[in-house]
């Protein structure tokens, strides 16, 4: 009976003396061997993290600024010239523009589409329901880089090469959204949704209405995903656009690189911008990014 | 009426998915038939273009770079990241710190990565030859220009690049085994190697399979870093099987021919696909 009771306290993860009485008991046995692995850790992560805060530095050295002594990159004198010029007398803020719009669109739009087709495969019934949901998934299996080809022979046709719209209309209908929104919507309570019909709400009502604020972490990591993989997209844009105008971040970025080959200072500068935007959503949404990868990762 | 209501909610995606994800299926199948330039097409050839691929040294010899790709990063994202999301997994105040440091690089655009990449290895100027000098190995590796090296930058970059996305599943996976396991074996007597030879490496084992079948997929399709980094050199050394069909396809003005390689490269990665699917339903019971 003891036992019991300590084996279920042990497992208790609420009681929090049992938990300080833990990790002092690990700290004193295994402080050496902890010790070791913090510092390997500190240094993988310090390895991880430095190409990105060498560029940070290397965009804020004046213009022209070569060296061979690694160190010197990090010291003084510091400007933020580099990010003015580059501002205001190059495309990359156009660039940095159409990539905005472009992934803003396209997950507002994806969220859009999947979630009504999920809506109705997961609450209406109606005919060829399973056999729509088969063709939907069978969409996992087709990669885009295998068609892209005839893809750019489709947009072309339709008269979408070199547009927002080429950019964005081949990427909205995504199977995988359809897979894990659908799952979602199937752990609605049934009850909630029926009574809603009893009471005479629409389906649209309850989708809107009921469904969709259930289903927000969902909607987040699907979003989260569709917005990185539009921002860092590069084999279609590097395709399908042609004028400088309309270029991505990833597409336009090359392009400046290779004009500069010189010195590092510009190029850095401009990646920096491109990334800049990235890193502060990082920071920001850092933990429903985690979540959900390990939530679409193991799903998909 | 029921039906047409569904069909209302199903119609936005089904006409998106119908015109960009399935036709093109079909018409590569049918411009791989014929020889067709970037402006029209021009005549039925039935099955010339398959049979010039099957004699061409350079499909053959990218499709080998591409699979090459596949061998050298398949089983080091693994153990990487494995090694990551042990490390982000302890109990210790670096927890946060870990974990976003090792997945802060997914996040950067594969252009900045590749440039970040050649300026830091650039010969005589760049941080990373500048960086061993200082500490007094007198080396001036040439990191793009020499088969093997070039193949090592292109390895280690992805690694560095990608190998948060794996961490995380390899964490989730980590987290989802019960604490009970462990503290039973605590009283048992056994050591922290034998707690991870026979609780946590067992217990990773389904979560391993998809990321090993994940990755073999995602590597198929290499092709951005490699084309910005080595632009597949030094000659053709590591130019992947996308790359070329994008030449064939649009410098050399073949689309028929890039449509062959292209349904290839797509038999190759259904293939996979279908694995992977399967694994996927044995996992789920």
């Amino acid at each position: 009976m003891d036992k019991h009771n300590l084996v279920s306290n042990r497992r208790g993860k609420s009681n929090p003396r049992f938990k300080k009485e833990k990790s002092n008991f690990l700290q004193k046995n295994r402080a050496p061997k902890m010790g070791v692995k913090i510092t390997i850790g500190l240094i993988v992560a310090i390895l991880f993290v430095f190409p990105i805060i060498w560029m940070l530095f290397v965009s804020i050295k004046p213009d022209g600024f070569a060296t061979t002594d690694p160190l010197s990159w990090f010291l003084p004198p510091y400007t933020f010239g580099n990010y003015i010029n580059l501002l205001f007398d190059s495309l990359i803020l156009r660039w940095l523009l159409n990539s905005l719009i472009v992934a803003v669109v396209t997950t507002i739009l994806t969220l859009l589409l999947t979630s009504l087709a999920a809506y109705a495969l997961s609450q209406m019934k109606f005919r060829f329901k399973y056999f729509i949901f088969i063709f939907f998934l069978l969409g996992l299996m087709i990669p885009g880089e295998a068609t892209i080809i005839p893809l750019y022979e489709v947009a072309k046709s339709l008269n979408l090469l070199d547009s927002y719209s080429g950019l964005i209309l081949p990427m909205i209908a995504s199977p995988l959204g359809i897979i894990i929104l659908k799952s979602f919507f199937d752990g609605v309570p049934k009850e909630v949704v029926e009574s809603a019909i009893m009471d005479g709400c629409s389906h649209f009502k309850i989708y809107y209405k009921i469904v969709l604020p259930l289903s927000k972490p969902a909607l987040a990591a699907i979003g989260i995903f569709t917005f990185i993989g539009s921002w860092n997209n590069f084999l279609w844009p590097f395709i399908s656009i042609l004028s400088e105008e309309l270029y991505t971040l990833p597409v336009g970025l090359p392009v400046f690189n290779s004009a500069y080959t010189q010195t590092y200072v510009l190029p850095m500068t401009a990646n920096a911008i491109a990334s800049i935007p990235l890193l502060i959503a990082f920071l920001l949404f850092e933990k429903q990014i985690v979540k959900g990868i390990s939530f679409t990762g193991i799903k998909g | 009426m029921q039906d047409m209501k569904a069909f209302l909610f199903i119609l936005p995606f089904f006409v998106v998915y119908i015109i960009f994800t399935i036709f093109p299926v079909i018409k590569g199948l049918e411009m791989s038939l014929y020889d067709w330039n970037l402006v029209k097409k021009l005549e039925f050839v039935g099955l010339e273009n398959y049979q010039k691929m099957f004699g061409d040294p350079h499909f053959w010899r990218t499709l080998w770079n591409t699979t090459l790709f596949v061998i050298l990063t398949t089983p080091t994202m693994v153990l990487l990241s494995l090694g990551l999301a042990l490390l982000a997994n302890l109990n210790t105040r670096f927890k946060t710190i870990f974990r976003s440091s090792f997945f802060i690089p997914s996040i950067l655009s594969v252009s900045v990565i590749s440039f970040l990449v050649i300026f830091m290895l650039q010969p005589y100027n760049g941080f990373v030859n500048n960086f061993i000098q200082s500490i007094g190995i007198n080396m001036e590796p040439f990191w793009m220009d020499d088969k093997v090296l070039s193949w090592v930058t292109i390895v280690m970059v992805t690694l560095w690049w990608t190998v948060g996305f794996n961490m995380i599943l390899f964490l989730a996976g980590l987290q989802d085994i019960p604490e009970s396991l462990y503290e039973a074996s605590e009283i048992d007597g056994a050591t922290g190697w034998q707690m991870f030879k026979y609780i946590t490496l067992p217990q990773l084992v389904p979560i391993g399979r998809v990321i090993i079948l994940l990755q073999i997929l995602a590597s198929y399709k290499v092709f951005a870093q490699i084309l910005l980094i080595t632009d597949g050199g030094p000659g053709g050394a590591t130019r992947p099987l996308i790359q070329y069909i994008y030449e064939v396809g649009f410098t050399q003005n073949n689309l028929g021919y890039a449509a062959a390689m292209s349904y290839a490269l797509f038999f190759i990665l259904l293939i996979l696909s279908i694995v992977q699917l399967k694994n996927q339903k044995q996992e789920e019971g």
